[in-house]
């Protein structure tokens, strides 16, 4: 998957700069980020999902400003002035009555919260915790395997051991694990208690994400730190920390990107497991937890879940199909 | 008594299958089979004088094989120790006799207490420290074989092993408790050797001595315990027994997997409906199911009503989510359960000292918000209400007395209870409960109650904890950081001794409230110690005293049972002693 590394090519700076002094080419190189753009561009499926993942990007950025503009509000109790005390749901909206303009998408069952709320809110969530968990795990991964694959001995050993660990622990179990603890550190404040889910959440989704990559890059720089150029750099006498930053980095943009472009749909999913199987977030809106609740009503109110699940679905599939076009245009071997 | 799987203290966290989702309607509440009816008149019921056999069902038809289907497995069916409301239930109606027994009253549409294996009621001394029963002639065990007067002395003495460290831990200790020389005997299967002086056999006559006046022995008489046992019960292991006892009612067993709960029941040839006032022995079969994984399963199962179905019946509530579909179907039995869901405000706790802030908590308490984010299904399987003694009970108030005046349900007042509080001076008394954070459900109500209290001038402190245990374990815990514990009680007879000692005497195990007056503790003592028949007012007048005087608790609501059975099922009816169906009752239609 890894490119080969550059020979005429100009991209690199350390390349550009020589380049220049020495002579001026005709030939107008482009660096591989460059045509893996171009192929993206021109790749349909790409584009169609990235104007998805826009668009989700855009509702959790604009979730206050959407629900205001529709005039409907986050949680806003009590229920029982919305809610019809006989059947549980809303007075007005479905699944009893007909579309409405003040809730969109209906009113929860018992609690009354508007559900476009909750679901433009929860688009927030989603998104935050998959992005914020996704970019920790990368750079951790970088760093790790950038450390493992240069640094000959004891080092790389010790890295490939915690990297192990970490992969030989298993994810639900330890998610499962975390919960009670940090209920009971944050148990008597509830507004400390959302924080700490938030972070701990994150945090599980980091540590159990980062260790492919790490294991990627360090195969990877096995193979780069032989290469001549590298060598080079080290006869030099470059600082090891710029080899591996300057020299290395850009060599791995591809693997690092398309992990990226993968792992974040898959923490999307992971966030939403989690709120469903109870250990996620409770304190703040999440697709996961409105999956949780409304899945025993399916029969009365099926918008409810609805909701939910198609976010989640057209999420996650414009991510993956997005990361897949990614991989196939970083990929020098595939030809479409 | 126990729920079916839960421990006597019920948090009403751990009543998933009561509070799990919200819903339904009462629009279509026509269809079922009888509506809830508040005050039912219960077992307050004694008929002595009932003649076996039991008076025939009009119509009732013979044979055919019931299935019962549930989801929360059976426990011990050692009758010695069977002490949660199915298993009770099922060896009570269907194998083991016992001193007394309920049967169903379909004029006064309750259950009544009549004799069982004793040709009455028993017969007590004049301070009801000694209990005679006169034991029927020509009762046989499951082979054929006479039972004796010496199998009716083992049953009633391995009663007395029922303690944390005896033969039986899950067992309930009233004879432990009760009988003459009860506490210093660890009962005959831990300590051989040990003997009392409880049990003494006269002819037929049976005579049981107590420690302390026991007016309530005829309904400890009911229990599977106080029960015969055969030679063979104490020659086995107590488990391997406990797998299949003897039976002396219509069925016995054929078969149990305590693993998966399944149990087969066929009849038994030498049960004689001439010596029995209370059972029929309609279907030829009964098979129990009743460790399904999904709820929601086996209420569309119901309502669908395909095939097998027909002839199968649950006892678990239904779910809400199928509330409207199952009162649409009319194939739903519903009832009392006597059981009162408490929130206990803490009176050891300095800020709940004054009763003024207690009322003022109830005054604050919004009920409709709390119920409706927790997904209760009032007026099916919770009934809002004011008093401590639940529905059915006898002596219970009526009209109800309201000390808070807002009938147990509505938002709260909070201006009212603001003025309360500031007339007490205190502002920002910190209410302090616990609840499920993984239960979303729950992180709703807390919301609710949050919001509600801070607007009266409350300092609402919710506490997190991981699961429905870690909640048990918080609320039952007395030194737990919490001032408001949410718990259930249900009683094991229908009597107010069932109900105030245990939970309100400074001694009562289930007093969370750590209500300790010594006037109360005295009254209760006095109330005990009188005749049972005239006892149920005195009750429903300290009933009234504790809330208006003290306010212990707010009461929250009482459940009731919504019970679903396939179309061939004749004559479920709701059994408010045990919350169960009458099993001895039903038939199927050919």
């Amino acid at each position: 998957m890894a490119l080969p590394p550059l020979e005429a090519d100009e991209s690199l700076q350390h390349v550009d700069e020589v380049a220049q002094t020495t002579s001026e080419t005709a030939i107008h190189g482009r660096s591989p980020t460059r045509i893996a753009m171009e192929r993206l561009r021109k790749d349909k499926v790409a584009v169609i999902c990235a104007g998805v993942i826009l668009f989700f990007i855009l509702v959790a950025i604009f979730a206050p400003l959407i629900t205001r503009a529709f005039g409907v509000e986050l949680r806003s109790y009590p229920g029982s002035e919305i809610i019809d005390i006989n059947t549980t749901y809303g007075k007005v909206g479905p699944p009893d009555h007909g579309f409405t303009w003040d809730h969109p998408l209906g009113v929860e069952k018992g609690t009354g919260n508007d559900l476009l709320a909750e679901w433009v809110y929860g688009c927030r969530t989603s998104l935050l915790v998959a992005t914020i968990s996704t970019t920790l795990s990368t750079l951790i991964g970088i760093v790790v395997g950038l450390l493992a694959g240069f640094s000959r001995g004891w080092l790389d050993r010790g890295l490939t051991f915690v990297i192990d660990v970490f992969l030989s622990f298993p994810f639900i179990l330890g998610a499962l694990m975390l919960a009670p603890i940090i209920y009971s550190h944050f148990a008597a404040d509830a507004e400390k208690l959302g924080q700490a889910q938030f972070w701990a959440l994150i945090g599980v989704l980091t540590i159990f994400t980062w260790m492919p990559l790490a294991r990627l890059i360090r195969g990877e720089v096995f193979s780069l730190r032989e290469r001549e150029f590298i060598q080079a750099a080290r006869v030099i006498g470059v600082p090891t920390r710029r080899i591996l930053f300057r020299e290395l980095l850009p060599n791995l943009i591809a693997p690092i990107v398309i992990f990226y472009s993968l792992v974040l749909p898959a923490l999307v999913t992971a966030e939403a497991g989690l709120a469903y199987l109870g250990i996620g977030l409770t304190e703040r809106p999440s697709w996961g937890q409105t999956v949780n609740k409304s899945v025993q009503f399916f029969e009365e109110f099926p918008l409810w879940l609805w909701a939910p699940v198609l976010g989640i679905i057209a999420l996650v599939l414009a991510l993956n199909l997005l990361g897949d076009s990614i991989r196939d245009a970083f990929d020098p071997k595939t030809r479409r | 008594m126990h729920l079916r799987r839960l421990t006597v203290a019920v948090s009403v966290a751990a009543l998933g299958i009561v509070a799990a989702c919200g819903g339904g309607s009462d629009d279509s509440g026509d269809g079922g089979d009888g509506e809830f009816v508040e005050g039912g008149g219960a077992g307050a019921l004694w008929n002595e004088n009932a003649e076996a056999p039991a008076p025939e069902i009009e119509g009732a038809q013979t044979g055919g094989t019931v299935d019962v289907w549930g989801t929360s497995g059976l426990q011990s069916m050692h009758p010695t120790e069977a002490y949660f409301t199915n298993t009770t239930s099922i060896l009570s109606n269907l194998v083991t006799r016992s001193l007394t027994q309920y049967r169903w009253n379909d004029e006064a549409g309750a259950m009544e207490l009549v004799p069982d294996l004793a040709t009455d009621l028993g017969r007590p001394n004049e301070d009801f420290t000694e209990w005679t029963f006169t034991i029927r002639e020509g009762i046989k065990w499951q082979d054929g074989r006479d039972m004796t007067m010496d199998d009716m002395v083992r049953g009633i003495e391995a009663s007395i092993d029922n303690h944390a460290d005896g033969a039986f831990p899950n067992g309930a200790q009233y004879s432990r408790t009760y009988f003459k020389g009860g506490e210093d005997w660890a009962g005959p299967y831990t300590e051989p050797n040990g003997g009392c002086d409880c049990v003494s056999v006269n002819g037929q006559d049976i005579t049981i001595t107590m420690a302390r006046p026991f007016p309530d022995m005829p309904y400890w008489g009911s229990f599977p315990a106080m029960g015969p046992l055969p030679e063979e019960a104490e020659s086995e292991d107590v488990a391997a027994y406990g797998l299949s006892p003897w039976s002396t009612g219509p069925y016995k067993f054929e078969s149990f997997d305590p693993g998966t709960s399944q149990l087969v029941l066929v009849r038994n040839e030498f049960w004689d409906p001439d010596t029995d006032p209370g059972r029929h022995a309609y279907p030829d079969r009964w098979e129990f199911d009743v460790d399904r994984g999904d709820p929601t399963v086996v209420d569309r199962t119901f309502i669908e009503d395909q095939g097998d179905t027909q002839t199968a019946l649950t006892y678990d509530n239904v779910q809400q989510s199928a509330r409207e579909d199952a009162e649409a179907s009319g194939r739903l039995t519903t009832g009392p359960v006597p059981c009162t869901i408490f929130w206990y405000m803490d009176t050891r706790k300095p800020e709940w000292e004054n009763i003024d802030v207690r009322k003022a908590l109830g005054t604050a308490w919004n009920f409709d918000d709390y119920r409706l984010a927790t997904g209760l299904s009032m007026g099916l399987t919770a009934i809002p209400g004011t008093m401590i003694l639940p529905p059915g009970l006898p002596g219970r108030k009526d009209p109800p007395f309201d000390v808070i005046g807002n009938g147990g349900s509505g938002t709260g007042d909070p201006d009212k209870a603001r003025q309360m509080l500031e007339a007490a001076g205190a502002l920002d008394t910190p209410v302090i409960f616990a609840f499920d954070a993984s239960d979303p459900t729950q992180v709703d109500g807390k919301n609710t109650i949050v919001q509600a209290l801070e607007e009266a001038g409350f300092d609402p402190q919710p506490r997190a904890v991981a699961n429905a245990d870690k909640e048990d374990e918080m609320t039952q815990d007395p030194d737990a950081p919490v001032n408001l514990r949410h718990l259930g009680w249900c009683s094991d007879w229908p009597s107010g001794s069932s109900w105030f000692s245990p939970v309100f005497s400074s001694e009562g195990s289930s007093n969370y409230s750590y209500l300790s007056v010594p006037e109360v503790d005295q009254k209760i003592l006095d109330i005990e110690s009188k005749d049972a028949n005239a006892q149920p007012p005195l009750w429903g007048d300290l009933d009234e005293e504790i809330m208006t005087d003290y306010y212990p608790v707010i009461v929250d609501y009482y459940t009731a049972n919504a019970m679903l059975h396939g179309s061939k099922i004749m004559n479920m009816e709701n059994d408010e002693i045990r919350g169960m169906p009458t099993f001895a009752d039903i038939w199927i239609q050919q």
